[in-house]
Formats: C-alpha cells, sequence, structure tokens
C-alpha cells in the first residue's frame, strides 16, 4: 500500500491527472475528516482539502519519499489549517488544564454511553489547534507518536505533552456536561 | 529500563491507539493493573477513539474530485498555452475565460471574445460533441464548491460530464425537473456561472 502511494505521487509529479485522482480517491476522507476536526466549519474544509491537493499535483516532482506518503500528505494539511486559522485570527479557546474536576469522575460517569457524541464534539471544539491536532491524528488516523511529530514539525515530547494536556482537558469538559446533564 | 509513572502516563494514547512496541506495551499493562485512575482513563480514552472512529462524515467526494480535476486542468493549460503562442494572455484567469469564450462559440452558440487574438484549437480539447447532457457550463475560477453544489441541487440538475479541459461541464436536469426553469436558475447566478449554452450533441 504504502511502495503504491509513493509510485502514485512520483506520477503525480510526471503529470499523471489519473494518478492524483487515485491518490484523491486514497486520502480524500481521512484528511478531510482531519481538517473538519481542527475547523468545525465543513465547507472551508472542503476548501482546504481542494488546496492540499492542488499543492500535491503542484509540488509531488519535488517529494523525495524520505517520509511516508501520509505523513507527508497530513502534513500539507497541518500547515493549511495553521494559514486558516491565521487568517481567521482565531483565538485558542483553551489550554490550559483547569485546576477543578475529577478525571476519575469523568472516565466512571457514564461516559461510555454512546449518546455523549455531542458532547465529544463539544468538548473538542474547546481544545486548542495544537491539541486537536494531536487528538485528530492518534485517535482517527492511530498514528504513532514519530508520525504526528513529523506532521506538527515538533518533537515527540511535545507530541506526547499536547496528548496528554488534551486528554486532561477533555475529560474535564465531559466531566462538567455529563454532570450539568445529570443535575439538569 | 524502567521508566516512571509519569513517563509512561504521557504515552496512554498510544497504548490506546495500539502503536506501542510490544514491549512498552506489556510495560504499560503492568501499569494499569496497580493503578485504577490510569485504567480508568485509558478505558475513557479507548471510548473516546471509538466514538470518532464512528463518526459519520460526509465529504466533497466526486464533487470535490470534479473541482479537483477543473483546477489542475486550469494549471496544465497555462503553461501549454505559452509554447503554442497563440497569444499573449496576462493572466491565468484571463485566459481561462478567453479559452471558454471559443469552446462556447465551438459550440455555435453567442459568445463574446475581448481580443482578436483568441486561442483557436492547438493546444484545447473542446468538450466532447457526442457527450451526454442537455447544458454546457463554466463555473466562475475559485467558486467555493458549497455554491457550486447549492445552486445545482436547487435548480435540479446534476453534472454528468466534466470538467472537460477548459472547465466544461455538462449537466442534465433532474427527473421531473424543468430544462427552462434550471437555465433560467443558472443564468440568475451571474456571480457563479460564467456561460450557460444548451449543448448540441
Amino acid at each position: 500500500m504504502t511502495e503504491n502511494h509513493h509510485f502514485l505521487v512520483q506520477q503525480v509529479g510526471k503529470g499523471d491527472k489519473q494518478a492524483l485522482a487515485a491518490l484523491y480517491r486514497a486520502y480524500e476522507r481521512p484528511v478531510y475528516k482531519f481538517i473538519v476536526s481542527r475547523l468545525n466549519d465543513p465547507h472551508e474544509a472542503a476548501d482546504i482539502l481542494h488546496e492540499v491537493f492542488m499543492d500535491i499535483w503542484r509540488v509531488a516532482a519535488s517529494f523525495e519519499g524520505r517520509s511516508q506518503v501520509r505523513t507527508w500528505i497530513f502534513g500539507i494539511a497541518y500547515r493549511k489549517v495553521i494559514d486558516a486559522h491565521r487568517k481567521r485570527s482565531r483565538v485558542t479557546v483553551t489550554d490550559e488544564v483547569p485546576e477543578t474536576g475529577d478525571v476519575a469522575e469523568a472516565a466512571d460517569a457514564g461516559y461510555a454511553a454512546k449518546q455523549e457524541a455531542e458532547h465529544l464534539r463539544f468538548c473538542m471544539g474547546t481544545l486548542s489547534d495544537d491539541h486537536r491536532s494531536a487528538i485528530s491524528l492518534a485517535f482517527y488516523e492511530d498514528m504513532t507518536c514519530a508520525e504526528i511529530a513529523e506532521i506538527a514539525g515538533v518533537p515527540e515530547g511535545t507530541i506526547k505533552s499536547r496528548l496528554h494536556h488534551a486528554k486532561k482537558l477533555l475529560l474535564h469538559c465531559l466531566s462538567g456536561r455529563i454532570r450539568g446533564r445529570a443535575v439538569a | 529500563m524502567t521508566r516512571s509513572r509519569d513517563e509512561m502516563e504521557l504515552d496512554l494514547a498510544f497504548l490506546v491507539n495500539g502503536t506501542l512496541s510490544e514491549a512498552e506495551m506489556a510495560e504499560m499493562e503492568a501499569l494499569l493493573a496497580e493503578d485504577d485512575l490510569l485504567a480508568a482513563e485509558r478505558d475513557a480514552l479507548a471510548t473516546i477513539r471509538a466514538e470518532m472512529q464512528a463518526e459519520e462524515i460526509r465529504t466533497p467526494g466526486e464533487f470535490g474530485l470534479a473541482r479537483l480535476m477543473r483546477d489542475v486542468n486550469r494549471d496544465a493549460a497555462a503553461p501549454a498555452a505559452a509554447e503554442t503562442k497563440v497569444v499573449a494572455l496576462r493572466s491565468r484567469t484571463w485566459m481561462w475565460q478567453a479559452a471558454a469564450a471559443v469552446a462556447v462559440l465551438a459550440l455555435a452558440v453567442q459568445a463574446y471574445l475581448p481580443t482578436t487574438g483568441a486561442p483557436q484549437g492547438e493546444g484545447y480539447v473542446l468538450a466532447g460533441a457526442s457527450a451526454p447532457g442537455a447544458l454546457v457550463v463554466s463555473f466562475a475560477p475559485d467558486t467555493p464548491e458549497l455554491q457550486i453544489r447549492d445552486l445545482l441541487v436547487g435548480a435540479e440538475l446534476e453534472i454528468v460530464s466534466g470538467p472537460s479541459a477548459l472547465g466544461l461541464y455538462r449537466l442534465d436536469v433532474l427527473d421531473g425537473g424543468d430544462l427552462d426553469t434550471a437555465t433560467a436558475a443558472l443564468r440568475a447566478a451571474r456571480t457563479i456561472v460564467e456561460s450557460v449554452e444548451n449543448a448540441e450533441n
């Protein structure tokens, strides 16, 4: 699979549009999901997805194969979303773990129930882009720490730290929402 | 090598997504067996991951691919046009509009060419003469996919082929739709649609 995608990128670099279409079909869904998870705007996400594949078309000839095709493509998407955030001048919503809240409570509070999807969406939306990216790549794509670090262009320790904080924030947020619903 | 609890806790997400090595996994499992809080966190993260992976999402799909091919063709057409030296064009957008106008002329309908040296034949591929579709349409460059989709859905139209090398799409009305009404809707959307013509197969 990886070798096949590498071959496709090489073909795209030679101007093969069918190879580009094949790459699009292989990566459209996961890359789009990743972008949406960071923007919460499906329409803007569709435009950014388009830009990602236009970039692939334009720069595929310079792909040297030192990274996996997947991390290369996600890296392009990662930077595109950062650009989009800069254009929006979007502020970071949450970066610090609140002092209150009990992780164990969140874990035990019936979170496993299926109806919590909406809570999860909400709480993901409260995370900073760095945190959300790390969670998305780890849980949507099941990427290794090294892969996520390569995409984000930071050391692995930074990714572990981001995931750790994102986990605390998510569980804290979920705990609060579940508690609120129970009270209501 | 034995790691501290804090160091190992940082790997919890990777235990959950199954990307740790066997040795790391075994080390983590041993810790979790003694640490109820960490085990609860592991279970919560596993639920979150399952929830995220189960999430249904509607992607741009084939429409997004058609849009990509349209713009790729536009990208590819720019240097080709320069090589043929048919006409000096000041910008890609301008060239695209001129080329689209030539294609419309080829369909024997009204067209407007802004210069006397419009591109002709060589270097361009016209929409297939026997292609399906009742209408031949070009969209304004950089129109978001959402706007195009909303327009087509509202006018009860579907793309049946395209984009061509010139970025032309052939459209048909959906069952129960009215061609005249749909054509009028397209012509009214002047900021999105650059040209609308009846196809002549």
